[in-house]
C-alpha cells in the first residue's frame, strides 16, 4: 500500500513551490518533497 | 533563498554599510568615525541574514499549510520506477512528477584542492569568523559578489578568474569596468588564470596558478570555490525513472518534459539560465502542462540577469557582439551615470547604460547597465523588449527627475 498522488514535486525551492501551488490550485493532489530547507538555494 | 539570492543580498547590504561607514562616512559629512576602530562582526551579519531567511521560510510553510491539496514531506526522494517514489522509508506513487531539484556547486578538478580544504557559496554564507585572507576561484556571478563582500568586510581577497575579465559573457566594457572597480576597492584580481594545484602548508592554504606564461603561488586562510553549478540529482533514481541527462543537467524539452513522458523538470536543474526568476517562471508552466495538458512552451527570449555588486551589473538580451554575430546591423545608445545628478547625490556616479537596437526595425535587442540599482533599472528595458518594441517609449516618456532612470532614458535617446 502506498499513497497515490497526481503530481509529486521534488524540491520545494523557488521553482518547485509555484509548480506545486499551481498544480494544487488546478485541482491536482500534490506531494511536495524537500530534503533540505524550503525556499531553495 | 537559503544559500543564494536573499542571503547574499542581505550580506552584501552589510558590506555596503561597512564600506560607507568605514571608507566614505567623512565624505558625506559624518564625523567621529575612526576607520581604524571600525570592525566587522560577521556573526551578527549572518544572524541578521538567518533571521530574514527564517521569516521568509515561515511564510512559505504558512502558504503550504493553507493549500489543502498539497502534502508536504521532508526527506530524500528516490524514484524506483517512473511512477514509484521512495521518500526515505515511505513509498508513494505519482502519475506525474516534477524535478525541481535545483543545482549544487560543480565539482572542479584541481589537484590537492579537496585535501587542502575549501568552501563554496554554501559555507561562505555561514562563516562566523571573518577570515584574514581569502582566495576566490571563479570570476562569475558568485565570485564577484563574494569577492566584493569579503573585501568590504575587511578580508584580504585574491580573486582568480579563468576568463580575460570578470563576468566574461557580459558586455565587455561593462565587465571590464566592474573588474576595475573591484581592484580599486582592494581586490587582488587576476584574470586569464589557470589554477593547477592547491594545498595546505603551515596552517595556510595555497594555490599554484599558471598566469601570463609563468607559475605563481597565492596563499590565504580560506579558499572559496565559485566555478559554476550542476543539477542536484545524486541518488534521485533518474535512470530507474527513465530520465536522461543532458551533460550535467536534466534533459528537458521546451514544454519542460523529460525523456520520461510523465516526468517534468524545471529551473537550475535544466541548466542554461540558472536564475531563481527563471525557475519561478518555469514552475506554473510545468504545472499547466501536467494538469491541463496545455503544451505551453517556455519563452526565454527576454530573461534579465543581474550580479549584485555595487555598482550592480544587470542586463537583458544580446550584447553588441552577439547581435552583430546574429547578422543584425545595430545601433548603439549609451549614457554614463557620471552625467546623472542623482548618481552624484548618492555618491555613485559610476558605470553606464548601453542599449542595442536593430538598425532597420529599431527593435531593442539588448540592454546592459552597470550602475547604482541597475538590477531595478533594467526592467524598463525588459518591458520594452518583451513587447518586441523599440526604445521609443523609453526615450519619449517622462521620467521623474532626479532619478537614476533618467540615464536609461538618455541612452534610449542616444539610440535614435
Amino acid at each position: 500500500m502506498s499513497d497515490a498522488y497526481d503530481v509529486a514535486v521534488i524540491g520545494a525551492g523557488q521553482g518547485g513551490l509555484p509548480a506545486a501551488h499551481m498544480a494544487a490550485n488546478l485541482g491536482a493532489k500534490v506531494l511536495l518533497v524537500e530534503d533540505r530547507e524550503v525556499g531553495g538555494t | 533563498m537559503n544559500e543564494g539570492c536573499i542571503p547574499t543580498k542581505t550580506l552584501l547590504r552589510s558590506a555596503e554599510v561597512m564600506h560607507l561607514v568605514r571608507d566614505r562616512s567623512a565624505e558625506f559629512g559624518v564625523r567621529g568615525i575612526d576607520p581604524k576602530s571600525v570592525s566587522f562582526d560577521l556573526a551578527a551579519a549572518v544572524a541578521r541574514k538567518d533571521n530574514i531567511v527564517a521569516g521568509i521560510q515561515a511564510g512559505i510553510y504558512k502558504n503550504l499549510d493553507r493549500n489543502k491539496n498539497i502534502t508536504f514531506m521532508k526527506g530524500h526522494a528516490e524514484f524506483t520506477s517512473p511512477v514509484d517514489i521512495r521518500i526515505d522509508g515511505t513509498l508513494v506513487t505519482a502519475e506525474n512528477s516534477v524535478l525541481a531539484v535545483g543545482s549544487q556547486p560543480a565539482p572542479y578538478a584541481i589537484p590537492g584542492l579537496k585535501e587542502a580544504g575549501f568552501i563554496t557559496n554554501y559555507e561562505a554564507l555561514k562563516l562566523e569568523e571573518l577570515p584574514n585572507s581569502m582566495i576566490v576561484i571563479g570570476g562569475g556571478y558568485e565570485g564577484v559578489e563574494f569577492a566584493q563582500m569579503y573585501a568590504r568586510y575587511g578580508t584580504a581577497v585574491t580573486m582568480l578568474g579563468r576568463a580575460p575579465r570578470v563576468m566574461p559573457k557580459e558586455e565587455p566594457e561593462l565587465s571590464e569596468k566592474l573588474g576595475d572597480i573591484l581592484r580599486e576597492e582592494g581586490v587582488d584580481l587576476h584574470t586569464s588564470t589557470e589554477v593547477v594545484r592547491a594545498g595546505a602548508e603551515n596552517g595556510a592554504r595555497f594555490v599554484l596558478v599558471r598566469e601570463a606564461g609563468s607559475e605563481r603561488r597565492y596563499e590565504a586562510e580560506v579558499l572559496l570555490l565559485a566555478v559554476g553549478r550542476n543539477a542536484r540529482v545524486e541518488n534521485l533514481g533518474l535512470s530507474e525513472a527513465g530520465v536522461e541527462m543532458d551533460g550535467p543537467y536534466v534533459g528537458a524539452d521546451r514544454r519542460l518534459r523529460t525523456s520520461a513522458s510523465n516526468i517534468w523538470s524545471l529551473g537550475d536543474a535544466n541548466g542554461g539560465l540558472m536564475f531563481t526568476h527563471r525557475a519561478t517562471y518555469d514552475g506554473p508552466i510545468a504545472a499547466l502542462n501536467i494538469v491541463k495538458a496545455l503544451g505551453r512552451e517556455v519563452d526565454y527570449r527576454v530573461v534579465p540577469r543581474a550580479v549584485f555588486t555595487e555598482p550592480t551589473l544587470a542586463s537583458v538580451g544580446l550584447t553588441e557582439a552577439e547581435a552583430r554575430a546574429q547578422g543584425h546591423e545595430v545601433r548603439v545608445g549609451t549614457a554614463d551615470f557620471a552625467g546623472s545628478g542623482r548618481a552624484k547625490a548618492i555618491g555613485l556616479p559610476v558605470g553606464m547604460v548601453k542599449l542595442i537596437a536593430d538598425d532597420g526595425t529599431g527593435e531593442l535587442l539588448g540592454g546592459h547597465i552597470l550602475g547604482p540599482r541597475a538590477d531595478d533599472l533594467i526592467h524598463e528595458v525588459v518591458t520594452a523588449m518583451y513587447k518586441k518594441g523599440s526604445a521609443e517609449a523609453i526615450a519619449k516618456s517622462i521620467h521623474v527627475h532626479p532619478t537614476l532612470s533618467e540615464v536609461v532614458k538618455r541612452a534610449a535617446k542616444a539610440l535614435r
